[in-house]
């Protein structure tokens, strides 16, 4: 798929900031490494998915020959390649990936509410960086996205409460307010938007 | 982002088609859904409401998004610039899609895939309702353009609806080679051209003087020549005459490079030829040699003939025979006194025999030589040997042709058709059996 030379500087920086944006979440979720609950693994996965996400991005315009019969082995090879790269959801690993490592952390409220802002701005930047569109696709969503970042703070804010009484129960509770908290805002709001 | 011309919108006058769209969510939802599901999963696990936090913001969009109804159809409309074109032409093709009142809810992208011998000329994916393609079809013969990929998103990108295109067909016609000159008959049939003939008549051209006889017109007198001989003198022209002309494409061997190959070259010269022939007032037909059997278009004049000759010829192109035998044809397909010219790689016997028999039933002839590829040459004595022979065949064969007074004259297919054929055009080419 070819593109014309104007947006191309554009284009590159967004496929830029997407890269860019999910090393910092894998970075930010992987520091301090821990050795338990498959972080490893999750590790691995994470950056194999980011670093499969950019090169699919990367080579987005590279075009497929109709047929591949005919033709020698290494290029079927790198054809091949190219067809794995974008058939796999290699975004979606990474994100599963990313999280399960920040969970794997002992960390604060706020570091995982950052995380979760990171990740969203890296779907988004992945999703600007392979349809083609400028960042000014986004500004109908900026009211929603605003609403977002507000219900990451609540959460934040909701971990970061003092639990009422000791044990599980009340844990559970401050979750269970936190996702009617969440759900409740996801009902009511798109209908004000 | 691509942004192909904009076609005028009044202009996509074309067929308009319904075409099914099929809905899916995009992968940016799906993305957007594993991180939601992921935090919601974590947060319930972990018994960590900051997990049901970083769910928030993915879950909103996805709400949110749910924008209106979708479209069952869709409304596209293909129109190609030309429905014939010349090898390496341009066609522009303007697609519109008619999204109703529902236009402002749907963004539309264009992805083209050009089909076999199709390249595209510029971007291959556009944005908007409306687009314009440019595509050159590279080879001779009935070419489907290709297919367009037409994708709806909704405003945020979530679904997206996914429907194809068929572009129509074109008849993509031979680059006709270049030819200005053409060979003329000694003998033209009693007809109105623009040929000179080698009688007197009413035409443009100086043939000679003579004296004066009750009856000439006044205004032919020559003065001069009248006040040296002291007699009336009167200037006399030649006539004008056309010809008939029969082009025979031999279609029954296709050897050489793809783009380049005998067939290639042999449909290329009888475009040029039948444009040369056209243009000079003469009636051309033409005759397709395929495996013993022939199609053919009996002669005619005007520009119009040479497309209804390159039609006739692509009609043919099935590889197989159809029509009637080359010794049976009609007084229409080979009129008595016609010139016959032959393109011709000349690695059928039965085409080689057919020449020889078209020349003893009296007609005047002329073979394009269009064989431009040899056998490999590997280096194996027999195989050197069998290459050997080969060569020895084909050298007796043309030898054979100019015996029986068939000029055989070869072609490349690069070099105008005027340079090999520039000995018969300078003179009229003799009938058989008549002294020059």
């Amino acid at each position: 798929m070819s593109r014309s030379g104007d947006s191309q500087p554009s284009q590159a920086a967004v496929r830029g900031a997407a890269v860019l944006l999910g090393v910092v979440s894998v970075v930010w979720a992987a520091v301090p490494l821990v050795h338990k609950g498959l972080a490893t693994f999750a590790l691995l996965v994470a950056i194999c998915g980011v670093v499969a996400g950019a090169l699919r991005l990367a080579l987005a315009d590279v075009p497929l020959p109709e047929n591949s019969f005919l033709l020698p082995t290494p290029l079927r090879a790198w054809i091949r390649f190219i067809e794995i790269l974008r058939l796999l959801p290699w975004e979606e690993g990474a994100v599963i990936a990313i999280v399960w490592l920040e969970v794997q952390h002992p960390a604060p409220p706020w570091h995982t509410a950052l995380l979760g802002a990171v990740l969203v701005a890296y779907l988004l930047a992945v999703h600007l960086a392979e349809s083609g569109a400028s960042a000014g696709a986004l500004r109908p969503q900026a009211r929603v996205l605003a609403i977002g970042a507000g219900l990451l703070a609540l959460g934040a804010a909701a971990g970061m409460l003092p639990a009422p009484g000791p044990g599980a129960a009340s844990a559970l509770l401050r979750l269970v307010a936190a996702i009617a908290l969440i759900a409740a805002a996801g009902l009511v709001l798109p209908s004000m938007l | 982002m691509s942004s192909p011309v904009r076609p005028n919108d009044q202009a996509l006058r074309g067929p308009a088609a319904g075409i099914e769209v099929r809905w899916r969510s995009s992968r940016h939802a799906r993305r957007l859904l594993t991180l939601a599901l992921a935090g919601v999963f974590v947060a319930t696990l972990a018994r960590r409401p900051e997990f049901a936090g970083l769910a928030a913001p993915a879950l909103l969009l996805l709400a949110a998004g749910q924008g209106p109804g979708r479209l069952a159809r869709v409304v596209v409309k293909v129109r190609p610039s030309a429905g014939r074109v010349f090898e390496g032409e341009v066609v522009a093709v303007d697609v519109a899609a008619d999204l109703g009142s529902r236009a402002a809810d749907f963004a539309v992208r264009w992805t083209l895939h050009p089909g076999r011998e199709v390249d595209p000329v510029g971007a291959t994916a556009a944005d908007g309702r409306t687009a314009r393609f440019t595509v050159t079809p590279q080879h001779w013969g009935r070419r489907e353009l290709g297919t367009l990929d037409v994708v709806l998103r909704d405003r945020w990108r979530l679904t997206e609806g996914h429907a194809t295109v068929t572009l129509p067909r074109v008849d993509c016609y031979p680059a006709p080679a270049q030819q200005r000159t053409v060979v003329v008959l000694r003998r033209l049939a009693n007809r109105l051209g623009e040929h000179p003939a080698r009688t007197a008549g009413e035409g443009i051209e100086f043939a000679g003087v003579r004296e004066y006889v009750p009856g000439d017109r006044q205004r032919s007198i020559n003065w001069p020549a009248s006040t040296r001989r002291g007699r009336l003198q009167v200037n006399t022209f030649a006539a004008e005459r056309s010809q008939d002309v029969v082009l025979i494409a031999d279609a029954t061997s296709d050897v050489g490079e793809p783009g380049s190959s005998a067939l290639d070259l042999a449909l290329r010269g009888v475009a040029a030829a039948a444009r040369a022939y056209t243009e000079a007032r003469d009636r051309v037909g033409v005759v397709t040699y395929q495996w013993g059997a022939a199609s053919w278009l009996a002669p005619g004049l005007g520009r119009r003939q040479v497309y209804r000759i390159i039609d006739s010829m692509l009609a043919s192109d099935t590889g197989w025979a159809r029509g009637a035998s080359v010794y049976r044809l009609p007084r229409a397909a080979l009129p008595p006194g016609a010139l016959v010219v032959a393109f011709s790689p000349l690695l059928n016997q039965r085409f080689v025999e057919t020449l020889r028999e078209l020349r003893e039933r009296g007609f005047t002839m002329l073979v394009v030589d269009v064989l431009n590829a040899e056998p490999p040459n590997r280096p194996r004595v027999a195989d050197r040997l069998a290459r050997r022979i080969w060569r020895m065949e084909q050298d007796a064969i043309r030898f054979s042709l100019r015996e029986l007074g068939i000029p055989v004259v070869p072609w490349d297919g690069e070099q105008p058709l005027d340079l090999p054929l520039a000995g018969y055009t300078r003179r009229p080419l003799a009938a058989p059996g008549t002294r020059r």
